[in-house]
Parts: structure tokens; sequence; C-alpha cells
């Protein structure tokens, strides 16, 4: 299975980079903008994420009826997301379509804003706030990145309060949408079976005329103090708890030992935490992953349990975390490289899981780094440099929320 | 067939099934016990989930941890869960490494150890997921409306009910064991970079003695509730809407597939455009086809504010009430390449393979090819789709809503 990669840079700073395999029988591509919700300022939070759907409400050639019908006519599988750092607009196609993929995908982002589309898609965006509320695991999680962030811009919410939405004018997007997707900020991966000069004359066609500009972020350090806070909702009859301790950054090259961390301790099955907390349903799920952002780190730990028995898994929790540095044996972090290796094998059989790889490694560090790589460094991870890691990150200052009747 | 699909029944009962696929690394396993929530015990309604759990916690000569440690250092992904009619183990990793767990999975099946602390762990666990779907008004919609229109056990919650699994002892969950994990009528699926010689061999020396009789699912019965509404204190009113269709082995199969494609699949699907992209009235609505074996429905839901439940309720109804009007020529061509598009992307994955032969042999009794599926899609022209929409009026609606206020019944 060979796969080769391309870069090329256009003159306006888009970078365009691919990862061709000869052998797939689909085409991905994705345009990720560096702009989230960490990039806006508190009165037009949820900015980002409106204007990802606002997106698919047409150009100034086309309407949104348009935008999905073309979608459509090539069979394709699309869709777009936004996180506190990034904006992603992605196609998976069969090869036949690749050109009006990208040309499609290139139009997207030069959106027209019409007035009634943004009154119209507002009850949209107010609707999928109200979805999530009915979630208490999306609760606790917007809660918990609020108090561990504090004022830090990674703890703004990524849709948005009604508040923010209701009030969000149509001319302050326009001027964040040119603030933010300059053609510097943005970058076109391409993935699976393709010609990459055909992919750099297309992007030259349609994203050529991008003006060139580069978004600057706010990377002020994050300052965290441990504490904890309990939100009480009577109609709930499950408490949920999640905490969060500083972890290493995605540029950071320990975020490899830290993923395999993650899966020593949290994964859902075969972890310390699922044989201290799940295997004798102490806990429904206990989860502990490391969550990279850009400039800085953190490890969540997520827990599911009856009331009553919160603080007996957190305790536990605790004694799994301290315990965990002093007797980490060789062979289970074995075992989490295994399933790890296989994950990247599994995600690179399919043209999108690399596409996704790509682009996400793109964003934060303008690096490629192929399966190969990825399976190198993984397999040079032992007991020990988690040991070091543990070192550097022991597992505080700790926030802790938890949300429950 | 292709000569890249293998079919074996071993004298047991059990189907092995298998698709070769040399152009990747990895491979996929899918085994299907009959036994679902449909063959609970009637005074046992949810030992099937518990016995998919403890199963798991020691099997042959490997105790819980010991299995659980080997399975990992496989650098396996593993799944199980319960439906109607199966209890289902899955697992996904290097191809060689997935054969290697044939042994494994085996010994889960045939030789669990279902010890007394085990069983209380996992029951424990599936009571708290029942009070944990009261927290989850959307997914409680779901289940509420398989339960509402599908009939009984076929529309049973999977999960079980308190009182049942309160009561459940491990007594119950071993005679339970010995009555229904077995080989008739069991399925056997492995995709990817496997040699069929060698996964037969490997399956004929664990599965082949694995005891044959099967268990009955209870004769369906109880006619569709029209209206149920759920009390719940929640920001959304959550909406389903469900009518019969045809079953999925009938040769009109993929008229209803691309029937449901315009009306509810993609982003420019009808329920799409008008409930949300012209009024906005939700984020999320969707139709589509469920098909269960001997049932065909089609499921539809949105979430919305309270105070716009009743319209986008009446809004969905009209939109799918209009499908008998036929859809445009557009709209099939569209449907049309967005159905064969999803079944060869699907075809890159293993674990997508092994799941739709699984599927296909419990459904139809064989395994499809993709081109077989991309040929029925493309025989589906305007006057067929249309003729059969004009014949099959979508009705009786079986609506259930869950949130502070009871809906009114849109007219139909």
């Amino acid at each position: 299975m060979g796969m080769t990669f391309h870069h090329r840079k256009l003159d306006n700073a888009l970078d365009v980079i691919a990862e061709a395999d000869g052998d797939a029988h689909s085409f991905a591509a994705g345009l990720y903008v560096a702009t989230g919700s960490r990039d806006e300022s508190p009165d037009i939070n949820g900015v980002s994420h409106f204007l990802e759907h606002m997106m698919f409400k047409g150009s100034s050639q086309y309407t949104w009826e348009d935008v999905n019908r073309i979608f459509d006519e090539m069979g394709a599988r699309y869709n777009a997301f936004t996180t506190q750092e990034s904006t992603a607009y992605y196609a998976n196609v069969l090869p036949e379509f690749t050109a009006r993929a990208v040309e499609h995908l290139a139009h997207l982002l030069r959106p027209a804003i019409r007035p009634e589309d943004f009154q119209t898609e507002k009850k949209v965006i107010l609707e999928e706030i109200a979805m999530h509320m009915d979630d208490p695991g999306y609760r606790i999680y917007e809660a918990l990145m609020q108090e561990h962030f504090t004022s830090h811009p990674l703890s703004h919410s990524v849709l948005g309060s009604p508040q923010s939405i209701q009030n969000l004018s149509r001319d302050q997007m326009a001027e964040y949408f040119s603030k933010q997707y300059g053609a510097g900020n943005t970058v076109l991966a391409v993935t699976g079976k393709l010609d990459f000069e055909q992919i750099v004359s297309l992007a030259e066609q349609y994203c050529g005329s991008w003006a060139s500009g580069t978004a600057v972020r706010d990377r002020a350090e994050p300052r965290y103090r441990p504490h904890r806070k309990a939100l009480h909702d009577g109609k709930l009859n499950r408490q949920y708890t999640m905490a969060m301790v500083p972890g290493p950054s995605a540029q950071d090259p320990r975020r490899f030992a830290a993923r395999v961390l993650g899966d020593v301790i949290g994964d859902a099955e075969g972890s310390r935490l699922y044989w201290a907390l799940v295997d004798n349903a102490i806990a429904e799920e206990a989860d502990f992953g490391f969550y990279p952002h850009d400039g800085c780190g953190s490890f969540y730990i997520s827990l599911t349990t009856d009331p009553q028995r919160t603080e007996q898994a957190l305790q536990i929790t605790h004694k799994e975390l301290a315990r965990v540095r002093g007797d980490l044996t060789e062979e289970e972090v074995q075992r989490a490289k295994n399933k790890i290796a296989s994950a990247l094998v599994l995600e690179g059989e399919v043209p999108l899981g690399r596409m996704r790889a790509i682009a996400g490694q793109w964003v934060y560090n303008k690096e490629y780094r192929s399966l190969e790589m990825d399976m190198a460094t993984l397999l040079s991870i032992t007991a020990d440099s988690l040991r070091q890691l543990m070192g550097q990150f022991p597992f505080e200052p700790m926030t802790i929320v938890t949300l429950g009747p | 067939m292709s000569e890249r699909y293998f079919q074996h029944t071993l004298a047991s009962g059990l189907t092995l099934l298998a698709e070769e696929m040399p152009g990747v690394q990895s491979a996929a396993m899918v085994l299907m016990l009959a036994a679902g929530s449909a063959s609970d015990p009637a005074q046992a309604l949810g030992s099937a989930s518990v016995l998919s759990d403890l199963v798991l916690r020691g099997a042959g000569a490997r105790d819980s941890r010991q299995l659980s440690d080997y399975l990992d250092s496989l650098g396996l992904h593993r799944s199980s869960s319960v439906g109607v009619h199966h209890a289902r183990f899955a697992c996904e990793g290097l191809a060689p490494k997935v054969v290697e767990a044939l042994a494994a999975y085996a010994d889960i099946v045939r030789r669990p150890h279902l010890p007394p602390s085990g069983f209380q762990a996992a029951r424990d666990l599936a009571l708290q997921s029942l009070e944990g779907l009261e927290d989850d008004p959307r997914q409680k919609l779901v289940v509420k409306l398989r339960e509402c229109f599908f009939p009984s056990p076929l529309g049973r919650n999977p999960m079980g009910k308190p009182a049942h699994l309160r009561k459940l002892t491990l007594e119950v969950c071993k005679a339970d064991w010995q009555r229904r994990y077995q080989a008739k009528e069991a399925i056997l699926a492995v995709a990817g970079n496997i040699d069929f010689a060698q996964v037969k061999s490997e399956v004929q020396k664990h599965f082949g003695q694995m005891a044959a009789t099967g268990a009955p699912v209870l004769a369906p019965r109880r006619p569709r509730k029209k209206y149920h509404h759920e009390i719940q204190r929640s920001e959304q009113t959550h909406i389903g809407i469900a009518y019969p269709s045809i079953e999925e082995t009938d040769q009109d199969y993929y008229v209803v597939r691309l029937a449901m494609e315009i009306l509810g699949g993609g982003m420019s699907g009808r329920l799409f455009t008008e409930v949300r992209e012209k009024r906005g009235l939700c984020y999320a609505v969707w139709a589509g086809y469920t098909g269960i074996k001997g049932y065909g429905a089609v499921l539809g839901y949105a979430g919305t504010s309270n105070d716009r439940a009743q319209a986008t309720l009446d809004c969905m109804a009209e939109q799918i009430h209009r499908l008998a009007e036929g859809v445009s020529a557009d709209e099939l061509q569209r449907a049309k390449i967005v159905l064969k598009a999803n079944t060869i992307m699907d075809g890159e994955s293993t674990a997508a393979r092994a799941g739709a032969i699984a599927y296909d042999f419990f459904m139809r009794g064989r395994m499809r090819t993709l081109d077989e599926i991309t040929a029925q899609i493309d025989a589906v022209d305007l006057e067929r789709i249309n003729d059969f929409l004009r014949r099959h009026r979508p009705g009786p609606f079986t609506i259930v809503t869950v949130g502070p206020k009871e809906l009114r019944r849109p007219g139909e």
C-alpha cells in the first residue's frame, strides 16, 4: 500500500497537502481553517459555529438549495464541524467527482451570508443549543471547560449561549469571516485516489483569488487553580462528573505518550479505571483521556454514577492516579500501544480517516506525518516514557465539576 | 457469486461467511447468536443484555482480567450489543490477530464462567443504563417509539425492564445461556485480509461442536398504538413518527430506500429542506427505513422547542404524506447517486463489510455483492417509484412525543 505525500503553497499562502493512495476507491477533501470559539471575543461567542452553518446557505453564485443539491448530485458524504480551535468542511466522493468536489468546497467557503438566511439559521442554532441542554454529557463538558480555563479563551463555548446568538448581527459575522478566513489560515487536505497536479490546478482556479490573511491567536498560558464546583438539576437521575488537569499540547512531542497513558488509565475496556470502577459497577462509565489544544493541553476524567456513589468513585480515581505512577507495567503499556496501532491501521484504510489525520496535524503543526512515522513513534514509547510524563504532568491542579440531582 | 465471497454452514448450524479483501491489512469479525431481546424470557426482560456482559467476565482457561488483557494484547477493538434478534460480538484489528481471537470468542460464547460477583455487577450496570435513559429524552423517544409501533416482542427495549432486572438471578441467567447461546442460526462473518481456508479450519475447530438447539421468538402480538406521550421536563419536545412499510426482502426494497433518501436522507432531503432550512423549526430532523425480520417500517424524528413542537409535527406529517404525490426525476437521480456512493464507500471498511454480509445472510439467507446492490438501485426508474408511492400511501402513523406537553395528532 504505497502512499505519497505532496505539498504546495499557493501565492496567497493557501497550503495544499495531499496523500495519494493509488489503491483507494474514493477521494476525500477537506478545507480546515485554524479558527474556532477561542478566537472569538465574548460578545460574538458562537460566531465560528454559526458561520460554519451559514457556509451551507450559499455563495454569491449558489442558493442554499444549490449547495446541498450539488453535494448530493456527487453522492458525497459531506459535513462540517467546529471546535474551540478549528473549523472543518469535508467531502468524501468517488474519484470521478474529484474536480467537482474541490470546486464545490471552495465555493462553500466564500459565503453570501444573506440577511434572511441569517435570521432563519439563527433559529436553527438556538434549537441546536436547546437540544444540547437536554444532554447532561454536553452540559457537564461545557461547565468543565469554563471552570478549568476560566478567563482563558479556551473556556468559550463552541455553540455560544442563547443570549450571544440572539444578539449576534450579520455584520459582526462578516467581519469575523474576513479576519479569520484568509488563505494563510486555511489548508486544503486531500487523500485517496488523486493526481496532485490536478489538485493544485483546481486549488489555483477556485481558491487562488482568496485574500491571503493569517489570523493572530491569543496564546496566553492558561492559569489553573485546583477547585470543585457542584451543579444541581433536580430532574436528573444520574450524577455526571468531569475533571481536568494540565497535559502536553498538540505541538508537544510527548503527545504520543500522553495518548498511550490515556488508554492505560481510562480506555473503555481493560484500563485501570475500568477495573477499579466499571467492572464492579461502582460507575456506569469511567473514562480518562488526553485532550490536546494549541499551545497547552489537558487530561480529562469523566464518570457517570448513582448520585450516592460519586464520592467513592472520585476517591478511587484519585487513588488510581496516584498508584499508576508507582506500579505501571510494561505489559499494560504494550497492550495500549497495540490497540492504538490497530486504530491507526484501520483509520489509514479509508481516505476520509487519513484526510482527518493529516489535516488535523497540519492545522496545529504545519507538519506531515505518515502512518509509518506515527507507528514508529508509537512503538518507541515505553513505560519509562509514561513515568517521565507523569513526573512532568502530575495530574494537578485539578478542576472537578459535578452535575446531578 | 464473486470469488472473494465464501460461505460454509457447520453441522452444528453455525454459518460462516467471509469476504477476502486483499488490499487491506485489517480484518473484522462479527458473531451473531439468536439471543436478542425478542427471545428474552417473558419474566426476565433484559436477560440478553446482562448475559452479553456476563459472558465476557471470564471464559475457558482465562479469568475476566486475563481474557480482557489477552484480547487487548492482540490490539483488538471490540464491542458487544443486543438487538431485537441477536446478541452480537464484534472485533476489528490486524487480520492475523482477528483470526487468532476466534478461539477466545468460542470460549466466550461456549465456555463462559458466569461468576456470581460478575453477575451482580453486570445486572447493576444494566439497571444503571436504564436510569440513564431517563436523563436522555432523545434516546428515550426512540425506545418508546419502537415499543409503541412494533408488535411485542419485537418492539422490546433490549435494555430490559427495571422490575425484571431487580428480580433476575444468576440461575435464570445460566439457564438462559444454556438455552440461547447455541449454534443454530448463529452467524459468524469475517471480512478483510484473510484466507478463507484458514478461517474455515479455525472456525470448524472452535465452533464445530457447539450445541445446536435454538430459542423460539414469541409470536408477535398486540396492535400498534396511535399516540403516546411521555411527560418529561425537557428543553425540547422530541417527536417520533412510525408507519408500516414493506419487508426488506420485498422486490421493491430499493424503491423504498430511494424514497426515504428523498424524504429524509441527506441535507437536500425534503424534511431537512422544509422543516429546517426553510422554516428553521429544528436542528435535528430525519426519517429512514428500518427493517426487522418480517416487518418493515419508516421511522422519523425531530427535536424542537416546546412552543414550536406542534408546528414541527404538522410540517413533518405533511411532508411524509406528500410522498404519495410522487417524486421528481431530479430527486430520484440524486438519491440513486447518494445510495450507490454510500454502498461503494462502505466497501472500503472491513467492519462495515463484515456487518453487511452477516446482516444480509440473516435477512435474505445469502450474501450480496456490491455489484448486485448497485444494479438493484439502478433498476428503479421514475415510473416504478411513483407507481409504488401512489399504491403505498404513508400510514397509519404511530406518533410518540417526549416533552412537557402533549401534542395534537395531525389529520391523516
